[in-house]
């Protein structure tokens, strides 16, 4: 396993879908209402901008805890990375160049979301060749809850961009040290953008160690020194075991970890120990310390990374930290409606990820991919027996690397005790990877066709074959996209039954409340002036972000019951169906005056109070 | 070891094999839109119902989530669709028309056939508007009521009652039978969910404690039967906290004190809990329908109780 530097040209082409993403984002975002959360996070970003004008204006003062906690406080369940992009963005296109709030807002979510394609291009190329890098591109962002995911100022979307960013980065690395540093920048900067990043270095340090174990077959020296390597940090674990056993437990291990602590210490004395070794290691074996360099980058500087991009944390990094690890190794349950029934609560369906995929990905997408993943796992286990190893080419460690990214991010939320909400969001990041896994399944199967074409027609052209191939599995997929957007959160794929069939199989009709955009207008011209208006599950900030981007009239204003309330906008939800019944109670009536229906599903439905 | 041709042929079986999903998913993203039905169509239902349709008869939607005929059916035809509700003996109603869907992906007739048909019997044919279906059953689940509590709760006399006896009335404001005490305590009918199905139905929040919330009616009819129905509304009936209680509901004949009809309903049950007594011929009584529950809360009680034929079945 090496990389591959890419090309003069497969550089320009990821520009090209980098830039071709990026514009596709922000000319069509303008139909995207505003998720619950995003509108908390276009608040947060305004509160974080509002210190680095403080910064700018009394540097001594922001740097104080008060004057931190004022600013960054609010929403310190989640790192900063992207809501400080999402609020320095704001200041500069908002309240400088006069752009639309939201899209100010949302600018750096687009750039983060234009990666995948762009890297799924690189790192697909590089592996199984520019049509199935191609693929992996254009298929991501046909996907339309990624597509609709992508236009968001949150953390799902960046984050999936970010991990795939820091795989790229360390398979680079084992062809090119500087590659190595990157990959702990890129870790530092995916821990700065949602606790998923977590996760990578269980997933990257055992290709790794495998590597250098590789490299260093017959260099006894270069053996020695991985096994120093590899000593190093286990003795630094059970060191911090120990330590935790010795204070008593978790919280006096939280309570004694202080700057001068023996925390702080095992930690350097990780660091130093690590480039010690490392500049040891360098002159025997370069591959084995290409190997090792991303662990130990990673280790290193992804604490400190994630240490210094958040404020919050600088005055009191142990508890503040600690707390946020808390908040989502303990994140409560919403209700969830799943093949008929209201999940509440674990244990949760085991097959829960892969059947929601099966059902949301469009089937002309998600078949080469489980093609493709069946493909790798089965050259993998003919590989293991002796009678049947030769059948196959047994798959390389890129390979595997790309298979485990593949399904780690579903393997995790899998697990019947882990959180089941917020549709396919959260196992994003497996995304790219499964995308390059199709491509691959594409582009053998295309590579075959024109084989066999050409012993007709010598000079036949590949893209005679691709073009076409291409065009029928990417079409449905597109016009899926099309015919749904800019309601992201209900699209199901043809396997579903699309929006109808999901409706009929009992899935989540919708979540996130920013399909309320769909019968905005109707309320516009019809409510009375000054209509108190209720719109359910629509928060303070989304109401007051519709009003201020021009979305919703001025002067209507926000109710919080249907009992208060002119006119209600319901939002259909399988555990909400009691406010529904409460709005005919309030209003005496039940029949809707109008509701936005997708493919006859109801999504949102309207009520006005009789006259 | 497979033969080379073989290996070389897996790439292709592969790709043909994602082309034809592919195509299949073509025709299914094309032919889509001719599945759903038009305004026009809904307007033509909307036109026959409101020719068609007598007082007494109800709508029931098929598949049960195509709520969008809401907004086209007279205002004065109930229309019935929720989870289940392919099932629901909709009792109320000696007719039904059932608006269906049946080219929508994953319109499945022959399971709602299946919930449905028994006790019924097609009244004619299906129409055919566009994408639509309709047609009318007679329903032979059809219960003839007599009386009905949630429409008579403004004649009750609404009390909190101790173990003792005593009594403390709840009087009747012109809307609801507010008793002392914190805000939820009244009668009145309601629209709540009781397990996605609404329901029309007494508010009777359990007051909490020993003493019971207490909804008495004159002039309950005998000889037939007397069914209660009720349930922990939304999202407060499938908690099982151990420190929630059992809700209790039940119906006491007044006069002797009698219990008519009983109701536990401990904490995670879910949905519309059901008991019948037959009533023995007689004069028309006064019965009692209370709720009481140790630990008020999230016994956020919904029920009606009702005095009704058996079911009056489908004529040959």
């Amino acid at each position: 396993m090496t990389g591959r530097a890419a090309t003069r040209d497969e550089k320009l082409v990821a520009w090209v879908l980098w830039a071709l993403a990026f514009a596709a984002l922000w000319s069509t975002e303008a139909a995207v209402g505003f998720t619950r959360d995003e509108s908390v996070y276009f608040a947060a970003a305004e509160g974080y901008a509002s210190w680095f004008r403080l910064l700018v204006r009394a540097p001594a003062q922001a740097f104080t805890d008060s004057a931190i906690v004022r600013a960054w406080d609010y929403n310190h369940e989640h790192p900063v990375l992207m809501k400080t992009l999402f609020g320095l963005s704001h200041m500069l296109f908002h309240d400088g160049l006069g752009l639309r709030d939201a899209v100010a807002f949302r600018i750096p979510a687009f750039a983060m979301a234009a990666l995948v394609p762009a890297l799924c291009f690189l790192f697909g190329s590089a592996l199984y060749g520019r049509t199935a890098g191609m693929f992996a591109a254009l298929s991501f962002l046909l996907v339309p809850r990624q597509y609709f995911n992508a236009e968001l100022a949150c953390f799902d979307m960046p984050v999936a961009a970010m991990w795939l960013l820091v795989v790229y980065c360390f398979w680079r690395a084992l062809e090119d040290t500087r590659w190595g540093i990157a990959c702990g920048v890129a870790f530092g900067l995916a821990l700065a953008t949602k606790h998923n990043a977590l996760f990578l270095p269980f997933v990257l340090t055992p290709f790794a160690l495998w590597r250098a174990w590789t490299a260093s077959e017959g260099a006894p020296e270069a053996r020695v020194r991985l096994g120093r390597f590899v000593a190093l940090f286990a003795a630094v674990a059970v060191l911090y075991g120990l330590l935790l056993v010795a204070l008593g437990g978790g919280e006096a291990f939280q309570k004694k970890f202080l700057l001068l602590s023996p925390h702080t210490l095992f930690f350097v004395g990780l660091a130093v120990g690590s480039v010690w070794l490392l500049r040891d290691l360098a002159p025997v074996s370069l591959p084995v310390t290409r190997a090792l360099v991303p662990v130990a980058a990673m280790a290193v500087l992804g604490p400190v990374l994630f240490y210094l991009h958040w404020p919050y944390l600088w005055h009191a990094p142990v508890d503040r930290t600690a707390w946020y690890l808390a908040f989502h190794a303990t994140h409560n349950h919403y209700a969830w409606f799943y093949l008929g029934t209201l999940m509440r609560g674990p244990p949760f369906p085991l097959t829960y990820v892969i059947v929601k995929t099966a059902l949301t990905v469009p089937t002309s997408l998600f078949a080469p991919m489980v093609t493709g993943f069946l493909a790798l796992a089965g050259r993998a286990l003919l590989s293991l027996s002796a009678r049947t190893r030769d059948w196959v080419r047994m798959p390389t460690a890129t390979e595997a690397l790309v298979g485990v990214n593949a399904v780690t991010s579903m393997l995790v939320i899998s697990h019947p005790q882990v959180p089941h909400f917020g549709g396919v969001k959260h196992w994003f990041p497996s995304m790219p990877f499964l995308g390059m896994l199709a491509g691959a399944a594409v582009a053998r199967g295309c590579f075959a066709l024109w084989e066999v074409l050409k012993t007709r027609r010598p000079s036949l052209p590949s893209f005679a074959v691709t073009v076409p191939v291409f065009a029928l599995l990417l079409l449905p997929a597109l016009l899926a996209l099309v015919h749904v957007f800019p309601y992201g959160t209900a699209a199901y794929s043809e396997l579903a039954g699309g929006q109808a069939g999901a409706a009929t199989l009992g899935m989540q009709r919708q979540f996130w409340s920013s399909h309320v955009t769909g019968v905005l207008p109707w309320i516009n011209a019809h409510a009375k002036p000054g209509a108190r208006v209720y719109l359910h599950e629509v928060n303070g900030f989304s109401f007051r972000d519709y009003q201020r981007n021009g979305m919703l009239r001025p002067d209507v204003r926000a109710v919080n019951s249907p009992f208060d309330a002119d006119i209600v906008a319901y939002q259909y939800h399988q555990e909400f169906r009691e406010h529904e019944f409460l709005t005919w109670q309030a209003f005496g009536t039940r029949t809707p005056v109008t509701g936005l229906y997708l493919d006859e599903t109801p999504q949102v439905i309207v009520y006005q109070r009789p006259e | 070891m497979p033969s080379p041709r073989l290996l070389r042929a897996l790439p292709l079986a592969e790709l043909g094999g994602l082309l034809l999903v592919a195509l299949l998913c073509l025709v299914f993203q094309l032919r889509l839109p001719g599945r759903l039905p038009t305004d026009a169509d809904e307007r033509a239902v909307a036109e026959v119902l409101a020719r068609d349709a007598r007082p007494g008869d109800g709508v029931l939607l098929f598949p049960w989530w195509t709520e969008r005929a809401r907004l086209f059916v007279p205002p004065n035809l109930p229309v019935h669709g929720w989870l289940d509700s392919d099932k629901a003996d909709l009792s109320e109603h000696p007719r039904l028309w059932v608006l269906g869907q049946p080219e929508l992906p994953r319109s499945d007739v022959g399971a709602f056939d299946a919930a449905f048909l028994p006790g019924r019997k097609a009244l004619g044919a299906e129409a055919r508007m566009g994408t639509l279906s309709l047609r009318l059953y007679e329903n032979g689940r059809y219960r003839p009521r007599h009386w009905v509590a949630s429409e008579a709760a403004s004649r009750a006399r609404v009390y909190l009652e101790q173990p003792n006896g005593s009594r403390t009335d709840c009087p009747f404001d012109g809307r609801v039978h507010r008793c002392p005490g914190p805000p939820h305590l009244y009668v009145a009918p309601e629209w709540h969910e009781i397990l996605y199905e609404p329901r029309h139905c007494l508010w009777m929040h359990a007051p909490g404690g020993a003493q019971r919330l207490v909804a008495e009616f004159d002039g309950v009819p005998s000889g037939m039967g007397l069914r209660m129905e009720g349930g922990i509304i939304f999202e407060f009936a499938h908690p099982k906290d151990p420190r929630l209680s059992t809700a209790y509901l039940g119906v006491d004949d007044a006069a002797s004190g009698q219990r008519l009809l009983d109701v536990p309903i401990p904490p995670g049950r879910e949905g519309v809990q059901k008991a019948e007594v037959v009533l023995p011929p007689g004069p028309a009584r006064t019965v009692k329908v209370w709720v009481q529950a140790d630990n008020a809360e999230s016994r956020q009680v919904c029920l009606d109780v009702m005095a009704l034929e058996p079911a009056v079945g489908v004529r040959p």
